[in-house]
């Protein structure tokens, strides 16, 4: 196997010049390893390409390095630190649980018993548990005391152990929510246990039992560093208490609603006298959803951290189906779904600090790191001017944002499916052989988490194997995303482009103040997933004279935002997002889902919350296939004076763009279109399309109809294809989208002389250009309808 | 749904010579699909395969839509050089692991190995009544899930 012995990250992807940015290294075997500051030119090894190109970067931490081994500690749970309180005599612990595997395959990476509510380890303890058969546990010590009574999955069950020091009595409940007909009835188990609880020096753990306390250098990427835990639950986790007391089946009800203070007349905790004195803990996760703090409302007010971020904001087993957001009844979105592969942060050491030189152009670069015996990562980052130190009348906007939605990404290896959308077997690069086995670098937000409920997190806090060159997709068979950007990278270097980069957070947090000194900001091929406020900076520019370049297909689609529970950790470290009621998805929200943890804003396609994705650009999202690529034919449309500058150097029956590293022609893989009913501006100009050319393995969004019905894909349907688009915004400004993802991967081809790189040329000839836009055609100016053009309203105001 | 064409049949030696040229005249192709280019490594023009041989389209449709236990799969062992065929544990966590020791040194040529060893594997009646098992009622199919 190829397994992957360096891998790496940096706590930024953007730095300016002058500041510092660290490197996180892992190097697992080798003894040491060679790091070296490199400009990424092209990331394509594609033999009918210009190759591989990087280009070396005289740095002070240009050197080698002793390798140490790094580790991810992958897997969501909370924790409280030890206190004499929890050290108790008797007890009670109780909770709500919809486990999603409840039983794993015996070869599934993280078998064995899951913990619930513990505060147990080698056998010293108490914790409530799911054992390895899939049976409610209770360990008292070295006791395990089971129901033998298999648990359903994806099913909300109370559950609950007594446990009385005086004589020893144990009562374990297992209540299901729902009982089916044929359901056998799960008595409460009694037992006699005549031990006292050993206690240990070790935090309580939710979702997670602590497996050991260690000094062991890999010990100290865990949270609490040293503190390693194991048994990570995969499932959601309502309501959890415990008391110092074996309480009554009655008093265990009343317990569910946990302490309740804030009442007037009363003078404790609640929920009653006798019980406020007893309460230990009582963690109400429906308060506090948009931070990474489990609330304790209990009297010792235990709050606990959670760890590697687990999904909030999901419904609990009290949820009524009449409120979809959690804002509006919170209490009933008390559940947190842990999973045992979220990762908010890997916690390793920095190996390696740079300070990046005040005099260095804002590029592309990565450090690459290299050992003697062949291994090899590339860690890429920006350098990004700061606002007012611009160095280009030319910004390209790197879509690193929709980077971390695909983040180590395991699609092809996950799904058996993949096949249908790709149209062929996947190929698997050795980044996704490493990532098949270690689940605890995380998925990508296409994936589901390994209990297979959906990825809606995504942290930047980790190696990202697929934010790498030499990287093909298996969606592509070629670049896509990262590398297939650089195609454009090495278009701008070649034609001798001045420009500088931004990212998607830069323009996220610092709004038009990113854009406004750019004569031109180009996209990069895949712009999918946004925040609101980079949409709105990106219309307040073209609305003020800046012209967009978008150079791809499927951007503006999906509702993003960063968790603020880490903004302590920089910018933009956690992104959010909900696949929720329609458009392209690989798993799909539940019913109450859909609104984000983080800000609590309503997830799903920006088109679901008014904002057409083809306002932005002119142009939208309407098919995709992955097989391989066409090419344009230019439209009657390209002769409008207003546009046919664009097309200076290419004849009308030229083929645009028969070549490509990426499908093997300029139309493929995404494919946006001019829709004026979806907020094309009505004056847009489709100058070419690729209609009529596509294979079967293209298909219609499935936002775009209601009907299942034959004839989606690209043999017959006539919104699959690609437009070519030109509009003009206010005050001399414009966008042009060339509408495919495919469409930068034919730049490069024949060392950039080309059509496809003369068209580009010419419009980024015009944008680039200080000042308005010349003027179009005094005739050009009249009213224009959405849906009738020849509507005789208009017309006669014309 | 139709059966998957038995072995040493005309139909079945039919789809594996459509399927052989269409994989030919793809090599050089950045991607991939089961249609046969004009000119070889180039798609301005692209007729037959899937398009025009309706038991093909879905004998492959049919092959891809399996789950993943078992799923045959390609893993690049050197970046645009080599490639292996292995097979999806289906297990998360669990790698692939490969099915020989054969190394290809074209991407697309591996695509024709795997959809013999697919026809061998499949039985005639895949899909139909007489492999009814519970997995029919969770979803086991595997085709919209990831």
């Amino acid at each position: 196997m190829c397994a992957m012995r360096l891998t790496g990250y940096a706590d930024k992807f953007g730095v300016h010049p002058g500041d510092k940015i660290k490197f996180y290294v892992n190097c697992d075997g080798p003894a040491e390893y060679a790091a070296e500051v490199v400009q990424m030119i092209n990331g394509d090894t594609n033999p009918r390409g210009p190759g591989f190109i990087e280009r070396p970067i005289a740095a002070d931490v240009n050197k080698t390095y002793a390798g140490r081994k790094q580790i991810i500690h992958g897997g969501s749970y909370g924790f409280v630190p030890d206190a004499k309180v929890f050290q108790v005599e008797s007890f009670t612990l109780q909770c709500w649980i919809w486990p999603t595997t409840p039983k794993t395959h015996p070869r599934y990476w993280k078998h064995g018993a899951q913990g619930l509510v513990t505060k147990w380890s080698k056998d010293k303890g108490y914790g409530l548990f799911i054992n390895e058969d899939g049976f409610v546990e209770l360990r008292i010590n070295e006791h395990k005391i089971t129901t033998g009574a298999p648990i359903r999955d994806h099913a909300w069950h109370f559950v609950a152990a007594t446990f009385d020091a005086a004589n020893g009595d144990v009562t374990l409940y297992h209540e299901p929510q729902v009982v089916y007909a044929l359901d056998p009835v799960i008595e409460p188990v009694k037992a006699t246990v005549a031990a006292k609880i050993e206690h240990s020096p070790i935090p309580v753990a939710i979702a997670a039992y602590v497996d050991t306390l260690s000094d062991d250098p890999l010990a100290q990427s865990s949270l609490p560093a040293g503190v390693v835990f194991a048994g990570k639950y995969n499932g959601k986790i309502d309501s959890p208490r415990i008391c110092k007391k074996a309480l009554s089946r009655f008093e265990i009800e009343q317990m569910k609603g946990g302490a309740q203070p804030g009442l007037t007349e009363r003078r404790n905790s609640g929920p009653t006298g006798a019980l406020s004195e007893v309460i230990v803990a009582a963690w109400d996760f429906w308060d506090g959803i948009n931070t990474i703090v489990a609330k304790d409302n209990g009297p010792y007010r235990f709050d606990a951290r959670l760890v590697n971020c687990p999904t909030r904001a999901l419904t609990g087993y009290n949820w009524a189906g009449q409120n979809f957001d959690w804002k509006h009844a919170p209490k009933e979105y008390g559940a947190i779904h842990f999973h045992d592969d979220d990762v908010d942060d890997a916690r390793w050491s920095a190996d390696i600090e740079w300070t990046v030189p005040t005099e260095i152009k804002s590029r592309f670069y990565a450090l690459k790191l290299t050992t003697t015996e062949g291994d090899e990562d590339y860690i890429p980052f920006w350098i990004v001017p700061k606002i007012g130190e611009e160095q280009s009348k030319i910004a390209v906007m790197v879509p690193t944002i929709s980077y971390m939605a695909y983040a180590n990404e395991h699609v092809a290896c996950n799904a058996g499916g993949a096949e249908l959308f790709i149209y062929r077997v996947p190929i698997m690069q050795h980044q996704n052989m490493f990532l098949a086995e270690h689940r605890e670098y995380g998925g990508s937000i296409y994936d589901t988490h390994t209990d297979g409920s959906g990825i809606c997190l995504s942290s930047r806090l980790r190696p990202i194997l697929s934010i790498r060159p030499k990287y093909d997709h298996f969606l592509a068979q070629a670049p896509w995303q990262y590398p297939a950007d650089l195609h454009l990278i090495y278009w701008l270097e070649t034609m001798g482009y001045e420009y500088d980069v931004i990212t998607d957070e830069d323009v996220t947090y610092d709004g038009i103040s990113r854009l406004e000194n750019y004569n031109v900001i180009i996209t990069g091929s895949h712009p999918e997933h946004n925040s609101g406020t980079q949409l709105d900076a990106l219309h307040n520019y073209t609305q003020r004279g800046g012209r967009l370049m978008y150079m791809g297909a499927d951007a503006w689609y999906w509702v993003h935002s960063f968790h603020p529970a880490y903004d302590g950790l920089g910018r933009g470290v956690v992104t959010e997002m909900r696949r929720c009621e329609s458009g392209i998805r690989t798993w799909r929200a539940d019913p109450g889902e859909y609104y984000h943890q983080g800000t609590g804003e309503l997830g799903g396609m920006w088109r679901y919350r008014g904002r057409y994705l083809h306002s932005v650009a002119g142009v939208g999202m309407s098919s995709e296939g992955f097989d391989i690529s066409s090419y344009f034919s230019r439209t009657s449309e390209s002769l409008d004076a207003r546009v046919s500058w664009a097309f200076e150097g290419i004849d009308y029956d030229e083929k645009l763009g028969n070549f490509g590293l990426v499908g093997g022609g300029a139309a493929g893989l995404e494919l946006d279109i001019v829709d004026t009913m979806l907020g094309s501006p009505p004056h847009t100009l489709a100058v070419a399309t690729s209609a009529g050319r596509h294979t079967e393995a293209y298909l219609l969004v499935m936002e775009d109809f209601g009907f299942n019905q034959q004839g989606l894909d690209g043999t017959t349907h006539p919104r699959v294809r690609g437009d070519i688009a030109y509009h003009e915004t206010p005050n001399g400004g414009a966008a042009f989208s060339f509408s495919s993802i495919a469409f930068c991967g034919s730049l490069p081809w024949n060392e950039c002389k080309n059509n496809i790189s003369t068209l580009v040329g010419n419009v980024l000839n015009r944008f680039m250009a200080d000042g308005p836009l010349p003027p179009p055609p005094a005739d050009a100016i009249k009213h224009r309808g959405r849906a009738d053009y020849e509507s005789p309203a208009l017309a006669s105001r014309a | 749904m139709i059966p998957i064409p038995k072995k040493g049949t005309p139909e079945r030696e039919a789809l594996i010579k459509e399927h052989k040229e269409c994989v030919d005249s793809m090599k050089g192709v950045a991607g991939f699909s089961v249609l046969k280019c004009e000119t070889p490594g180039d798609t301005t023009v692209v007729t037959g395969g899937v398009h025009e041989d309706p038991v093909l389209k879905r004998v492959l449709l049919r092959m891809r839509g399996e789950s993943t236990k078992g799923k045959l799969i390609v893993i690049c062992t050197k970046v645009d050089a080599e490639w292996r065929i292995g097979r999806l544990s289906g297990i998360r966590g669990v790698p692939p692991e490969f099915v020989n020791d054969k190394v290809y040194t074209d991407e697309q040529e591996i695509q024709h190995d795997i959809f013999l060893m697919r026809l061998d594997e499949l039985p005639e009646t895949a899909g139909m009544p007489e492999h009814f098992n519970e997995g029919w009622k969770r979803r086991d199919d595997n085709w919209p899930v990831t």
